[in-house]
């Protein structure tokens, strides 16, 4: 194996700003982790906004909308009037929200795999990865079941979550996460998160054989490195996946520990080969000067464009890059 | 149907002083032979914290073969500590239930974490040990979790080996239902089988139909081989207002050839709440086992098990 040359990124700036747009379903704010699926003549990209929690104050519910943009993602059309799932029933997975949603055509349908979310009492919360189908073009989705499709097991002790699947020949490839850790950092603190990239394989998208407990991306933070959201595509006959990383404690506002964009790439989907070289970095001044995070990564009209969150998480929108050749 | 002469409390955990993860409670009592005694795991309850609530640990008492009435040892310390932050047994190791397996002990138990939304949720793990008495997790995360039509509220493993296939027998929560403002788990009796007691494969579907009422919560599925056939007796309650006599658990029964297909018939039973004492409220949480020729359950009265468990002895046939 050669190391691939560089890929390299120019940048399209912000494309969706929620604060610009209503918002369905009183959501307040943010349009976190897009999530392209291609139509013939638009891209529609869903994204989790949040609405406060009536039942619990101070804390938000996220909830999956779209908005449509134009093929070159150059303007937004429409934003979804309405969430497209409702959330989970009292005591699932999913009750408090859905973050992200990952929607890939499959069998004539949409398929949605979600991160649903629900809040603990000694940690924050917990995850784990649902499936929901469309059949009116994601408009709106059912679950499968009140249940997960793949949840913690004995080497993925709890949070697993970020499903992202492409179906590869004729098996279903999942790049997802699992945490590792749940650590205090200070005596004062709550305990933070530690989590890492995994793989599952699926012959139908439903049933997962997890490559168990492995960590598939190297670290470059130490294991204190927390590596989420993983996109994986095929460039020129190679995968190529992008995720975002960042240190484990102090990165929400401290930029220097904050999240940015990696990269590993792999021929056999097995071994992969860690370069953040690849993915595009921070823009001093601009909206993701501070934090680069939940990368997406799609073709369109012969384009390879990379859809990605600024700073603070995505609280003002997504932007894009596009892949230069 | 069966009869069960009651052989009273056998083990009261009060009366083992010294022991502060053993306050009260001996809950879901579970066997295995040994030489000349019978051990019974059960779970426990050190006092409950600042806001009332319990955590639970699982330990054993061990009985005299020849007389099962007569405790000649209780543990000095769990099988178990409780999980680290945020793993799925953090607040809880119960029920417990052993397996032997060459010279390896193996305990499948549900673990307990706490939730926002509803008090608590459950997962099933597995450890192992040499010696019975300690055990060490097989990992850090559940062996049966959640799945789509099992999506809370994994519990109440009971594990059995027959014809070298392994059989785990549990519950799965169907529903939290808000009574009088309060969430309380609806759950059903469920099946896994493994060529391995590692890797699962769930059968997907209820075991025993519902009785009293839709809504019904049904426990500690305990199946027993004798005379041809599979022999479950369980527990089950109403969903609301379950703490007390009227609605409260009871022993059913059900039998069946395949263990897959089983044909429910409570009134076979044989065994029932008391006219008065630790069990004249409820009886819950059977287990039978059979040594020397005798055939035995235990069980649970009041509360659950707050004030431990009791044996009752068949008389005639279980057919």
């Amino acid at each position: 194996m050669s190391a691939p040359p560089a890929l390299r990124w120019r940048k399209l700036g912000l494309i969706f700003d929620p604060d610009e747009h209503r918002l369905p379903a009183d959501c307040i704010g943010w349009a976190q982790s897009p999530q392209p699926v291609v139509f013939e003549d638009f891209v529609r990209i869903f994204f989790s906004t949040r609405s406060l929690d009536a039942g619990a104050p101070g804390k938000f519910v996220s909830r999956v909308a779209y908005v449509d943009v134009a093929k070159d993602l150059s303007q937004v059309i429409g934003v979804s009037q309405r969430p497209v799932i409702e959330p989970g029933s009292l005591g699932t997975f999913d009750e408090h929200g859905i973050f992200p949603m990952q929607v890939i055509r499959n069998e004539g349908a949409l398929w949605g795999y979600t991160c649903g979310w629900s809040r603990r009492v000694s940690v924050s919360v917990e995850t784990a990865i649902g499936l929901a189908v469309s059949h009116d073009g994601g408009v709106s989705f059912e679950r499968v079941g009140a249940g997960p499709i793949l949840a913690a097991s004995p080497q993925e002790p709890f949070l697993v979550g970020d499903g992202h699947v492409r179906k590869i020949g004729d098996t279903f490839h999942m790049w997802y996460i699992f945490g590792t850790t749940w650590r205090r950092y200070a005596a004062d603190q709550e305990p933070d998160r530690t989590y890492k990239i995994g793989h599952a394989t699926s012959p139908d998208g439903i049933c997962w054989t997890k490559d168990e407990g492995r960590q598939i991306v190297a670290d470059t933070l130490g294991p204190d490195e927390s590596q989420a959201l993983p996109s994986v595509i095929e460039v020129d006959g190679r995968h190529h996946m992008f995720f975002c990383y960042r240190h484990s404690s102090d990165f929400r506002t401290n930029p220097d520990r904050g999240y940015r964009l990696g990269h590993a790439w792999s021929d056999d989907l097995v071994t992969w080969t860690r370069d953040d070289s690849c993915a595009p970095g921070p823009t001093a001044g601009d909206w993701d000067s501070d934090m680069l995070a939940y990368p997406s990564v799609f073709e369109c009209d012969g384009q390879t464009y990379l859809l990605y969150n600024g700073n603070a998480f995505g609280r003002r929108g997504f932007g894009a890059a596009v892949l230069l050749c | 149907m069966h009869r069960w002469r009651k052989l009273g409390l056998v083990f009261n955990p009060l009366d083992h002083p010294g022991r502060p993860w053993l306050d009260g409670f001996a809950q879901a009592p579970s066997t295995v032979l040994l030489d000349d005694r019978i051990r019974v795991y059960f779970s426990c309850r050190p006092p409950a914290d600042a806001d009332g609530s319990y955590v639970s640990y699982s330990a054993w008492v061990d009985l005299d073969r020849a007389d099962p009435t007569r405790v000649l040892k209780v543990a000095d310390e769990p099988v178990l500590d409780l999980g680290e932050t945020g793993t799925f047994d953090e607040f809880g190791t119960y029920p417990f239930s052993v397996v032997r397996d060459g010279d390896l002990y193996r305990g499948y138990y549900a673990g307990w974490t706490r939730c926002e939304s509803v008090p608590f949720n459950t997962a099933i793990g597995m450890a192992t040990s040499r010696d019975g008495a300690r055990f060490e997790r097989y990992g850090r995360g559940p062996i049966i979790g959640y799945t789509p039509d099992e999506p809370f509220v994994m519990s109440g493993p009971k594990i059995r080996r027959f014809d070298g296939t392994w059989y785990l027998f549990y519950i799965a929560g169907r529903l939290w239902k808000v009574v009088e403002g309060r969430p309380e788990p609806v759950y059903k009796i469920r099946m896994a089988t493994s060529a391995d007691g590692i890797c699962w494969t769930k059968l997907g579907r209820d075991l025993i139909e519902s009785r009293v009422e839709p809504d019904e919560a049904q426990a500690s599925p305990d199946v027993f081989f004798h005379n041809g056939r599979y022999h479950m007796f369980f527990c089950y309650r109403y969903s609301s207002h379950y703490r007390g006599r009227e609605f409260g658990y009871r022993i059913g029964y059900a039998h069946s050839t395949d263990l897959v297909r089983w044909t429910r018939d409570d009134g076979l039973a044989g065994i029932d709440i008391s006219v008065q004492g630790w069990d004249a409220e409820m009886i819950s949480y059977p287990h039978v086992f059979q040594t020397d020729g005798r055939i035995f359950m235990a069980y649970l009265g009041n509360e659950v098990g707050r004030h431990g468990f009791g044996l009752a002895e068949l008389e005639g046939e279980l057919t």
